[in-house]
């Protein structure tokens, strides 16, 4: 099986229960497919990029009803859906769109939520253009596919933060009261998904966050122009009200060890960790001030709120010439952020071309829209001091593309002699990060790869430990969100699974 | 949120405040440092830890009231509570099994280097603690520190502005006199860190010093506490903050340190303009 395929027996059978439902042939009859076919996919309004420069605000400002009820028009619920089979969670999509066409927004939550328990951070952040629609079958029509994602988060949107204003008085549910404890290290997407999945299973799950407030990369990395804070809090919201307790600043390793928490009545563990360890260059005056790591540069705004210093205490370094180094998105949120904190020119430099980058096409879209000038095919071979211990600029090399990698991609083959500078006054390492060692590290026992990322076996997430289970950016290195949500499912239920078998 | 049970101010600048954190106490150690948020707007700080106490639950931090957010944490009283206390974090340094230690305190690092001092005379060595201070007004501890200490030497600026000894010349001296030293543990401001390991090298000691570089989170995810030891680079929090002196690259460390110097002022105007205030009108 390989990483991120389906997760349950029998899923598919289900799916073909809910199509061959009444209401479900109702509509299929209600409007044609030729009809169907005539609709244009719907654009997801936008703040303009002019304006959105000058704020934190989010992007895209999602569906309207009307646009929600056009886009659902459009999905041919057809007999072999292709969407499905692309996504990690195994949303039953079409049940979901169904449900908006006939305006059950309600039914249409419920029905994400049963495999989905962050649908608008996935709405916003989930790579659906090579995931769900991908395979969409209008594509064969020659049509671009439903727009799935802006659907999701359409229906978490509209019902969540209603939802979340009655968070208050809802009563955390007790139907986990008896059940056994099990710990969730890491807030993160993967702890979230296996924390509310265990709870849905009846058991008592703590999560324990390290830092002070959860939600991981959510919180820590992902810019509020793409995941406003509030969405991302009435999603922790959500799970807390599935009976999840969340345990912040605290560090297991360091606060409690896991045998601590053994001791302390822990019967299962999964290890959602994260990928927290930013690599560097290891370039000379990559130390000077003014060079920092993607992970610094983007907690300082967003975990910290450093954009509203000095009303938050957390200060943001502020540059003129800006520069980014690297093509994932993370290089683009930090250079987008960059952006947005009042700088003159803000650039990507990237060591292949734009084809080869790993940022999500509508990301690498903003940015450009937003004014980010992109360099190709270069590497910085070392930082330039202004004398005083700050950088003043970088010393490029230009590359050539070469023969396959192990990844499949070219490899980026330096040119002698083309080196050439460029005046910076903040550069930002966005290189990419591997998983955090300061757990994982100290298990004796615990099987790591190459990359010091957690050893598992796929099906089930299990490690080499007996009843710890791993999952997300701690397992990848540096994944999706989707991805980790995927572990933490498995997980959950492999975690049941062991549990039920030790009573036996 | 954390509760404040003790709140005293030592001596002129430097503040104590006694946490209830038991999680934090249960696994603290001399020489690890917790990560403090004053309040819901506040930074992370790193700060030593001065003590615990394992059955109330509580930990102990000593520091220098300097910036916005020692401000806010001075300000503190009984009873009050900061937003978060997590850790402890860091390693502790490694003791050496025999022998006797130079213990080096200044400022605020007379309060981390206690249980230092404590845990290294109850394994069974020999403490000399060399307590620097502006001035006699500005030490506090004494009496607590002499119980675990075989030695006690003071010194003070004054000592060093007028015609008294220079701490090279003390730490030869004091070399000299414990012929028997195996390594100096320094924790107190930058300049005291770099003096004492000029005098480290010179003398030929192991001098580990406790960094206090900016940082974020603390827990290894930034590196904005990178510093070069040895021409390699480390994450302070994380594979410190102990390092030996006579090896780091104190022109980075201090270039690094001062990054954020304008913002540091600007923050502390306003915590001083709006803050205080409030405080006032509580009262």
């Amino acid at each position: 099986m390989k990483k991120g395929e389906k997760i349950e027996p029998g899923l598919a059978a289900r799916w073909q229960a809910e199509r061959e439902k009444e209401w479900r042939k109702a509509l299929r009859r209600q409007l044609s497919v030729q009809k169907r076919l005539t609709i244009e996919r719907q654009p997801m309004p936008e703040q303009p990029p002019e304006e959105r420069i000058k704020n934190f605000r989010e992007v895209n400002l999602g569906y309207s009803f009307e646009l929600a009820m056009a886009e659902a028009r459009r999905c041919l619920d057809c007999g072999n859906p292709g969407c499905v089979s692309g996504c990690p969670v195994a949303i039953d999509i079409p049940t979901f769109i169904k449900y908006i066409e006939v305006g059950e927004l309600e039914k249409a939550l419920e029905k994400i939520r049963e495999t989905n328990s962050l649908p608008a951070i996935c709405g916003r952040v989930c790579p659906q253009e090579v995931q769900c629609e991908k395979n969409c079958n209008l594509g064969r029509a020659g049509k671009p596919p439903v727009a799935i994602g802006n659907l999701e988060r359409f229906v978490a949107d509209y019902l969540c933060l209603r939802e979340d204003r009655n968070f208050q008085e809802r009563q955390v549910n007790e139907v986990c009261a008896g059940g056994e404890k099990i710990a969730v290290i890491g807030s993160g997407p993967a702890g979230l998904t296996a924390a509310s999945d265990l709870a849905r299973l009846g058991y008592r799950v703590t999560i324990f966050e390290a830092l002070h407030l959860p939600g991981g990369v959510l919180a820590y990395g992902i810019p509020e122009f793409r995941l406003p804070r509030e969405i991302l809090q009435a999603e922790i919201n959500y799970v807390r009200s599935l009976g999840v307790e969340i345990r912040a600043n605290f560090i297991v390793g360091k606060t409690a060890s896991l045998d601590d928490l053994r001791e302390a009545g822990y019967r299962s563990f999964f290890l959602g960790t994260g990928a927290g360890l930013p690599s560097f260059m290891n370039v000379p005056g990559e130390n000077l001030t003014g060079v920092y790591s993607a992970n610094e540069y983007l907690t300082r705004v967003n975990l910290m709120k450093g954009y509203a210093f000095p009303d938050y205490d957390t200060p943001v370094p502020r540059g003129r010439r800006v520069a980014v180094i690297g093509g994932g998105n993370v290089a683009m949120d930090a250079v987008r952020t960059a952006v947005r904190l009042g700088a003159q020119i803000a650039g990507i430099f990237y060591r292949r071309t734009r084809a080869e980058m790993p940022a999500r096409a509508e990301e690498i879209k903003h940015a450009e829209e937003e004014g980010v000038k992109f360099n190709f095919l270069v590497v910085p071979v070392r930082f330039i001091d202004d004398g005083r211990g700050r950088l003043a600029g970088m010393v490029l090399q230009r590359l050539a593309l070469g023969e396959p990698d192990s990844s499949g991609r070219p490899r980026p083959v330096p040119i002698p002699g083309s080196e050439f500078e460029v005046e910076v006054d903040l550069a930002v390492v966005a290189i990419g990060q591997s998983p955090n060692p300061l757990l994982i590290k100290q298990l004796s026992g615990l099987k790591l790869g190459r990359w010091g990322n957690v050893e598992v076996d796929y099906r089930t997430m299990a490690t080499s430990l007996d009843g710890v289970y791993a999952g997300g950016d701690a397992v990848r290195g540096g994944a999706t969100v989707i991805l980790a949500m995927g572990d933490g499912r498995r997980a959950a239920l492999a975690i049941d699974n062991y549990l039920k078998n030790l009573q036996c | 949120m954390n509760r404040v049970l003790v709140s005293e101010r030592l001596v002129p600048n430097v503040y104590r405040l006694v946490l209830e954190a038991p999680e934090v106490a249960v696994s603290a150690r001399a020489g690890q440092f917790l990560m403090v948020i004053p309040d819901s707007r506040g930074e992370r700080i790193p700060l030593n830890v001065a003590d615990w106490d394992r059955e109330r639950g509580t930990v102990e931090v000593v520091f220098l009231n300097l910036g916005a957010s020692t401000r806010k944490l001075a300000s503190l009283r009984e009873g009050d509570l900061v937003e978060g206390v997590a850790g402890p974090l860091g390693r502790s340094p490694d003791l050496p099994v025999s022998g006797t230690v130079l213990l080096v305190g200044g400022c605020y690092g007379i309060g981390g280097l206690y249980p230092l001092a404590r845990e290294l005379k109850e394994r069974g060595n020999r403490v000399i603690f060399l307590a620097e201070a502006r001035s006699p007004a500005f030490l506090y501890w004494v009496e607590r520190i002499k119980r675990y200490s075989d030695g006690f030497v003071e010194f003070f600026r004054q000592d060093c502005l007028e015609a008294g000894e220079e701490l090279g010349g003390l730490m030869a001296r004091i070399k000299r006199e414990q012929a028997e030293i195996s390594a100096i543990l320094v924790i107190g401001c930058s300049y005291l860190l770099f003096r004492i390991s000029e005098a480290g090298a010179r003398l030929g000691l192991k001098t580990m010093v406790n960094l206090n570089p900016i940082m974020v989170d603390g827990t290894g995810m930034c590196g904005a506490c990178r510093v070069s030891v040895g021409g390699r680079t480390f994450f302070a929090c994380v594979d410190g903050p102990w390092f030996d002196g006579r090896e780091l690259d104190w022109v980075e460390y201090f270039d690094r340190r001062k990054a954020f110097l304008r913002e540091e002022e600007k923050a502390l105007a306003r915590v001083e303009s709006e803050f205080w205030i409030k405080r006032g009108e509580r009262r």
